[in-house]
């Protein structure tokens, strides 16, 4: 223990220099790797046992994840590199790399200034990761490219250096256009693209441990050459401790990397939107550690002991323990009990944590994923983008009577720690409802509750969420209220896909300032007067008020839009969310007296209005569709797109990789469920495959009416369309 | 035929005798208690002092199915029954309506009600009114403290050198967490003073508590000073007058204890 220890003080003493920090992530494509590269990393700097191969898994600390060899939650450690004769502090975030767990990457991202893009050299770089590096680039991450398990193009494919080089050329050249894309109009990046010239790109094998790159080339005089060589030969011990995978990753890492003091001048106008003038902007950026504290909460995570831990970035002035700190979003301070950084699996305590650090802290009772933490009252950090929106829910029950209050206790434990997942509590009838990204993500969740919180429970099948939304404009649509003294006055129209995508990225949203948002929205395609008379924005709807100098209406306007989310809440046709719309209100009438204008008027008024306009627009059912890829052996091409196609699904592209077919195509998401099982078995298990969430698409006519009762009778609903909806007939 | 009958400010004897006459020759009769109630009686008292059968209706099963009322009013005399004046401060012209769409009859007996109480008991001349207001919960308006339009009306009346009437909120069957059949508050004149006062601290106001009662309570000073008081049993309201009258000055310091310095004219 007494060699932990003394990593753990040299961990303290360069917490304070910033210059000597880095903060980083890995990112990769399921299975490429990352994990056993994280471990490679701990084992290089002494964090963990050197075992020759580095299979132990240290990062996986669920024990479901060590089950399924999948990570699920970003774990972090901290460790030490020294590098040009100067000691190093390098804080890691791992992140998951199964797309159904895709926000915790994204939250990942913006407490990192380095993302090290990990890529299969056999597979090639794959959907998974373009999403990832996406979400890095849009933090105003710098990347760096690791091409993983070389060993396997040597040794088992069998490959020449010629044919060996195009298929490295190839992915940095695919991994490089994907960079151009996000930062060709970034005015923030220089050139962000990677290169083995400049050393951004290195190669090697994570499972044997060993790596190379244009700097260790120099250094230990082994040329890519000796290295096939030397592999082929089976010398693979030799070559790991000749060049260590570790030393060559982190070299990059420190090289290319930026320190706090470099990064944060830049990435705090990116990811902050406040008042660039304060005092506090300027200490953020200068990475200033007497400032005013500031941190950026990205995870949330439960320790049986100690309880809640909040894991960020500090941005500026110093955590320590017993300060009271406010939380965005919510009243009052909360009162540090102790502040930490991560070791592998474990947590140190220590006295502070200094801007520029990824720090784990204790007692912030109110931060959820995503907070801001600070000392004085600040705007809070852009709301977290999440690239998806959750498209499953499962009904979760308690077996025992008993267990409910606990059951409920952790649900909404597990929404703090994962703002991907949307609970529902329904105490009425104790079945509560879990929407997340995909099966897996859901089915992941309920084990956790069984296993760590010993809470038996029931789960129901899968059940698919769908969007509602309108398909034309509409005249002007009147809604009464049930006294009859209040009107309202309103058109719907299907709101332009490039706005959609916007809100969708958080790009426009009410949290931004007024004129920026203006002309976000003008950017994509709204005329200035509507950009003007944004007054609300719900989902991926907007509410313009378009009325003029009408009396009472602004002190009715909270309950305008109450009615407006409860009517978008629960569409009309099946109470599915709403997407999509832009609605103008025209114009109101209202009574004179406020007792008569109250919420049981004004909102019953609004939501049927709404509705009513839904219908008008010809409003109809979408359904969420997943994109999916399947590698497969040739002879088993045939069942595997079978499966794609008799799921309602559309094969799009079939081609040779390698030995491999790839088969892809799009399918839905409702088609999709029990898919892992059944490619199995139609391709005898020589499929591996992949899917990742494509949005929403229009169910067509034929099937709508049919979806549209089932989902009514489900939720005991009547047993009819709405009223005027008879064109779905 | 639709009979809409005021039962008056109390109790079950505050009706006028033509009402009573017309509750008692009535085949059906309904009562809506939401906007207003009768503090001195209940309903039950009522139909037990009249001999009728009375059927309480929520604001639901007013407004928004109103039909069985209208049914019943197509071949048979149904009385409709609010306490105070069925077309003062509530919005039961709109079931008026309704029922002449359905060509059925209508007629109006007149009840007392607050707004001509206020003026009877506070001596503040009926000439002499401006926009009538209602003051809402808290929660029950969507915001946060007055709402500007019930400030904007007391200060547009003032200019004008009017008095305001401020309807003080009950809320019945519903409360801050929604519906809740159990639920029953009526605001009191010392919490409306007191979050008028946050706008009108030295501002002269008169409280009139129990009209229409044995023993109602008129009393008259600044807002503020009535936000530390008590009046007592509801129901309440609160006049924030304009200028004074001479004798409305006198009757205010004669009837309603108003301190002399702030009824001068």
């Amino acid at each position: 223990m007494g060699r932990r220890k003394k990593i753990v003080d040299e961990c303290e003493r360069l917490m304070d220099e910033p210059e000597q920090i880095r903060n980083i992530a890995i990112a990769a494509h399921v299975d490429h790797g990352k994990t056993t590269l994280t471990d490679n990393l701990l084992a290089g700097t002494g964090m963990i046992a050197d075992e020759g191969e580095a299979t132990k898994l240290m990062m996986d600390t669920e024990e479901d994840e060590q089950e399924r060899g999948i990570t699920i939650d970003a774990a972090n450690v901290s460790m030490t590199h020294e590098y040009d004769e100067q000691n190093h502090l390098i804080n890691l975030i791992d992140t998951p790399g199964h797309v159904d767990f895709g926000g915790d990457v994204t939250r990942a991202m913006r407490a990192v200034d380095g993302a090290l893009v990990v890529v299969d050299a056999v597979e090639g770089a794959m959907p998974q990761t373009e999403t990832v590096v996406r979400q890095a680039l849009r933090e105003g991450v710098k990347p760096a490219l690791f091409i993983n398990k070389v060993d396997r193009l040597i040794s088992e494919l069998q490959e020449g250096p010629q044919e060996m080089q195009e298929r490295l050329q190839k992915v940095i050249a695919d991994v490089n256009e994907l960079i151009r894309g996000m930062t060709e109009e970034m005015d923030d990046v220089d050139d962000w693209t990677v290169s083995v010239e400049d050393g951004t790109v290195a190669f090697g094998s994570a499972l044997y441990m060993w790596g190379v790159s244009v700097n260790s080339m120099q250094r230990t005089g082994l040329d890519f050459g000796d290295i096939i060589d030397m592999e082929r030969a089976d010398e693979r011990q030799e070559l790991h401790e000749k060049t260590p995978l570790s030393n060559v990753v982190l070299d990059m890492v420190v090289e290319h990397f930026p320190n706090p003091v470099d990064a944060q001048p830049r990435r705090v106008p990116r990811i902050w939107r406040g008042d660039d003038e304060l005092d506090i902007a300027e200490q953020m950026q200068l990475v200033d550690d007497d400032g005013e504290v500031v941190l950026m909460v990205t995870d949330i995570g439960m320790d049986p002991h100690a309880g809640e831990i909040a894991t960020g970035r500090v941005f500026s002035g110093t955590l320590e323990k017993g300060q009271e700190l406010y939380v965005s979003g919510t009243a009052g301070k909360n009162r540090i009990q102790s502040v930490g950084l991560y070791m592998g699996g474990e947590r140190e305590e220590v006295d502070h944590v200094p801007a520029g650090n990824i720090a784990a802290v204790t007692g912030l009772k109110d931060a959820i994923a995503g907070s801001t933490v600070s000392s004085v009252e600040m705007t809070p950090f852009e709301s977290i983008e999440h690239i998806s929106e959750p498209v499953i829910t499962k009904s979760v029950e308690a077996k025992s009577m008993d267990d409910l209050p606990k059951l409920i206790e952790t649900l909404r434990q597990v929404s703090k720690e994962d703002p991907t997942i949307q609970i529902e509590i329904n105490e009425d009838t104790g079945e509560h409802l879990i929407s997340g990204q995909g099966e897996l993500h859901l089915e992941v969740i309920t084990q956790r509750i069984e296993r760590n919180q010993g809470i038996p429970v029931t789960t129901g099948e899968p059940i698919v969420v769908y969007r509602e939304a309108p398909r034309q404009a509409t005249e002007e649509v009147e809604g009464i209220s049930p006294n009859r003294h209040n009107r309202f006055y309103l058109t719907l129209e299907p709101m332009n896909e490039e706005i959609v995508e916007k809100i969708r990225l958080g790009e426009v949203s009410m949290d931004m300032p007024e004129q920026e948002r203006r002309e976000a929205l003008q950017d994509a395609g709204m005329d200035k007067d509507s950009s003007q008379n944004v007054e609300h924005i719900y989902g991926t709807n907007i509410l313009l008020d378009d009325t003029k100098g009408i009396q009472h209406l602004n002190e009715t306007m909270e309950l305008v839009i109450e009615g407006l989310e409860e009517a978008l809440e629960d569409g009309p046709l099946a109470a599915e969310p709403v997407q999509g719309s832009l609605l103008r209100l025209k114009d109101a009438r209202l009574h004179e007296d406020t007792i008569h204008r109250g919420p049981a008027q004004v909102i019953p008024a609004v939501r049927n209005a709404v509705h009513r306009a839904l219908i008008h627009s010809g409003v109809a059912l979408l359904e969420p569709m997943q994109d999916v890829r399947i590698d497969v052996p040739n002879e088993h091409m045939g069942a595997a797109s079978g499966e794609i196609q008799g799921r309602r699904g559309r094969v799009d592209d079939m081609y040779q990789e390698g030995d491999l077919m790839v088969v892809e195509g799009i399918a839905p998401v409702d088609e999709m469920i029990g898919f892992s099982s059944d490619i199995r078995s139609a391709t005898e298990g020589r499929a591996s495959w992949n899917t990742e969430n494509a949005g929403f698409e229009f169910m067509s006519d034929s099937l709508q009416k049919d979806k549209i009762m089932e989902i009514r009778e489900r939720k005991g609903m009547k047993l009819e369309l709405p009223e005027g909806a008879d064109y779905l007939d | 035929m639709l009979t809409f009958i005021g039962l008056g400010l109390y109790d079950e004897r505050s009706i006028t005798v033509e009402g009573q006459a017309a509750l008692r020759a009535a085949d059906a009769a309904y009562a809506e208690l939401y906007t207003s109630k009768l503090v001195g009686a209940s309903i039950e008292d009522v139909a037990e002092y009249h001999d009728a059968d009375i059927e309480v209706r929520d604001r639901a099963g007013v407004e928004q199915q109103p039909g069985e009322i209208l049914d019943a009013a197509e071949d048979q005399d149904v009385a409709f029954l609010t306490a105070g004046d069925t077309m003062i401060s509530t919005t039961h012209v709109d079931l008026r309506l309704r029922a002449h769409e359905r060509g059925i009859d209508t007629r109006v007996v007149h009840g007392t009600t607050a707004q001509t109480a206020t003026s009877s008991l506070t001596g503040l001349q009926n000439y002499r009114f401006g926009k009538a207001t209602t003051l809402p919960f808290e929660y029950a308006h969507g915001g946060n403290g007055v709402p500007q339009s019930v400030l904007d009306t007391i200060a547009d009346n003032r200019e004008r050198g009017l008095h305001t009437v401020v309807y003080l909120d009950i809320k019945v069957g519903r409360g801050p967490d929604g519906d809740d059949p159990a639920h029953e508050e009526y605001m009191t004149a010392d919490h409306a003073a007191g979050q008028l006062a946050e706008h009108l601290p030295d501002t002269l106001g008169v409280v009139v508590a129990r009209a229409g009662s044995p023993d109602p309570l008129v009393t008259a000073d600044r807002l503020s000073a009535l936000a530390d008081r008590e009046f007592g049993d509801p129901l309440h309201l609160l006049l924030v007058p304009g200028d004074l009258h001479p004798i409305e000055a006198d009757a205010l310091g004669e009837l309603a204890d108003a301190p002399s310095e702030l009824v001068q004219y």
